[in-house]
């Protein structure tokens, strides 16, 4: 392999990395908060996508606007999915939380996919691109799209950091997530918390479904691809393990590249699932391990 | 005799329901319904299937589609390369997926909740990659022409040899479900940890019933390959999990024929009611939804509250 190849697929593998931690962080955080194996995450990816599709062509908005809009509407998505949904299962459910909160989400999959695509039609819905132009890294053309969308993705996983460090609401967050009861004795409104998690979940989803439109277009079942490999990632990293999803992220794009250019398409997926099913097999907590015990007790 | 009958699990209401099928596949001479019979009762088969893992040991089963799709794949191998003939085949089909299933079942040994269904579901995943990279065999994403049954099999045909198969199926699942075994995969279904500490062996009974309920789905799935006529790696996607999954849960969980109702009711309404088509998974996502929400008990545990109402003397807890 020539320096040059090397450096493409290194250079795409980041790239993709980018959104697969964008995507992977909302994953983590949904379950290391709500203990909710979410199964419908793509859908709001591809609600982004949309968002920002008629944001930018439809409203003729400008590129960062759209996504910002993008942004705002999976943010209110998920605050109605949790409170629609979520808010009375928590209130009902019995101790079989975990399953029975992974079948809702399957179920609300189902639902969105659909709705989407009698809303909107099979259609793909793209853009070519939302800037246009092109900057030269190592020697490589990339267009400034996904140069953009990797600051994006990085500047929204920076901004969630903070967020979740400095301030009192992030602190709370991370305080439920350790420990439910002790959270709730100090005063934590419990209720709120989730619907902002999952809100905030949704909302970098979205992000990257809509900073992404110029290269995968909106389209009705467009969420599998990206939720299956944000799985990866939060498999890979340890379930709902922050920290380890942003590490993740960028091993997933990095193996996906060069295995896609060693093996080909169909082979690269038979690859990429063993070794995941190995390391699920002999590490069920991830690379990098998670103090989360929740899922071991029940 | 009577009580040797109900212990095979064949109340009177079941006979009598099983009974109408018989009657209906003889009097319906509409292709059309027979069709929607088949369909609903082949979903209803994979949905009882189902529910004797994901209802007993707790354990979703969630590559549940590509297990069906793995029979389907054998038994049409079988069928068209071999001259054994399709019975053979869907025996094939049945032996090769409950050892994938034992397979599997290996791998989620270490595994608890939620893991077993990430690990059955890279599985699945990796089945159906599997199915689409190995075209020499599989003929990829064009998929393989499997020949009929037997030569000129009508629709009637194939209900009846669904419905024996249901049978026989059926009876099977329910004396394990009623024998100790069964006793110990809802100890291990309830409380892992518990049934462990009361010397009940997980790792037998896991494997068990893994390899039990994969080798129906493979066989159910091989019958599915030579009613439709071809099998492409699609036959493996999630979302035939996901309609499965539903009708398991819908119908009640750990109750193996509430999912069977379930189809019977839901497939051929959801069918015939032509402009409800495109809506039709919403649908199902939605009732999917709602029972987890408000009814977890589904429609047997439906049946169990207004039985109980009627018949108070006959309620045993």
């Amino acid at each position: 392999m020539d320096p040059e190849t090397a450096a493409n697929l290194l250079l795409t593998g980041m790239l993709r990395g980018g959104l697969y931690v964008l995507m992977a962080v909302g994953l983590a955080l949904v379950f290391g908060v709500m203990n909710i194996c979410h199964f419908a995450h793509g859908e709001y990816y591809v609600l982004g996508a949309y968002a920002a599709y008629f944001a930018f062509v439809t409203y003729s908005l400008n590129p960062i606007v759209s996504i910002i809009v993008a942004a705002l509407f999976s943010f209110m998505a998920g605050v109605l999915t949790d409170k629609l949904l979520f808010y009375p299962l928590r209130k009902r459910s019995k101790g079989d939380w975990i399953i029975n909160a992974f079948l809702l989400t399957a179920g609300l999959s189902v639902v969105l996919q659909n709705v989407f695509r009698l809303a909107f039609g099979m259609r793909y819905r793209g853009i070519t691109a939302y800037w246009d132009a092109a900057i030269k890294i190592l020697g490589i053309t990339v267009s400034a799209d996904r140069v953009i969308a990797f600051f994006i993705a990085l500047l929204a996983i920076a901004a969630m950091w903070i967020f979740l460090q400095k301030t009192n609401t992030g602190r709370a967050i991370r305080g439920v997530s350790q420990d439910e009861q002790g959270a709730l004795l100090v005063g934590i409104n419990l209720d709120s918390i989730h619907t902002l998690t999952f809100a905030l979940g949704s909302m970098l989803a979205g992000l990257g479904g809509a900073s992404l439109l110029s290269l995968s277009p909106a389209y009705p079942f467009g969420g599998n691809k990206p939720l299956i490999a944000s799985w990866f990632v939060v498999t890979i990293a340890g379930l709902g393990n922050v920290q380890g999803a942003i590490i993740g992220g960028f091993i997933v794009g990095l193996f996906e590249s060069f295995s896609y250019y060693f093996l080909g398409q169909g082979w690269q997926e038979v690859a990429s699932l063993s070794l995941l099913i190995l390391l699920l097999l002999f590490k069920p907590t991830g690379l990098f391990g998670t103090q989360i015990k929740s899922v071991w007790e029940r | 005799m009577v009580r040797k009958i109900s212990s095979l699990g064949l109340s009177l209401q079941f006979l009598a329901c099983l009974a109408a099928l018989v009657l209906a596949s003889i009097f319906v001479r509409n292709e059309y319904a027979l069709r929607l019979l088949v369909i609903s009762l082949y979903f209803g088969c994979q949905a009882m299937t189902f529910d004797f893992t994901g209802g007993y040991i707790n354990a979703v089963n969630f590559g549940f589609a590509a297990f069906a799709g793995l029979g389907a794949y054998a038994a049409a191998l079988v069928a068209i390369h071999t001259g054994l003939g399709a019975w053979a085949g869907l025996l094939v089909g049945a032996l090769v997926t409950g050892f994938v299933g034992f397979f599997t079942g290996i791998l989620t040994l270490p595994l608890r909740g939620i893991y077993v269904s990430l690990m059955s579901w890279f599985v699945g995943m990796t089945l159906m990659a599997l199915a689409t990279a190995m075209e020499a065999v599989t003929r990829g994403a064009r998929g393989l022409i499997v020949p009929p049954i037997f030569k000129d099999a009508t629709t009637t045909a194939y209900l009846y040899i669904l419905i024996s198969m249901f049978l026989v199926v059926y009876i099977i699942l329910n004396l394990i479900i009623r024998s100790p075994i069964g006793l110990a995969f809802r100890a291990i279904g309830q409380n892992y940890d518990t049934a462990q500490a009361s010397g009940v062996n997980p790792t037998r009974y896991k494997l068990l019933n893994f390899t039990i309920s994969s080798a129906c789905a493979g066989l159910f799935g091989g019958f599915y390959a030579h009613y439709v006529g071809i099998v492409t790696p699609v036959v493996m996607n999630m979302g035939y999990t996901l309609e499965i999954m539903a009708l398991s849960f819908i119908g009640g969980s750990g109750s193996l024929v509430g999912g069977v109702f379930a189809a019977f009711l839901l497939i051929p309404m959801f069918d015939s009611l032509k402009s409800l088509m495109e809506y039709r998974l919403i649908l199902y996502g939605m009732l999917l939804i709602l029972v987890m929400i408000f009814y977890p008990a589904g429609l047997a545990g439906l049946y169990q509250k207004v039985s109980r109402k009627i018949f108070p003397k006959k309620g045993k807890s």
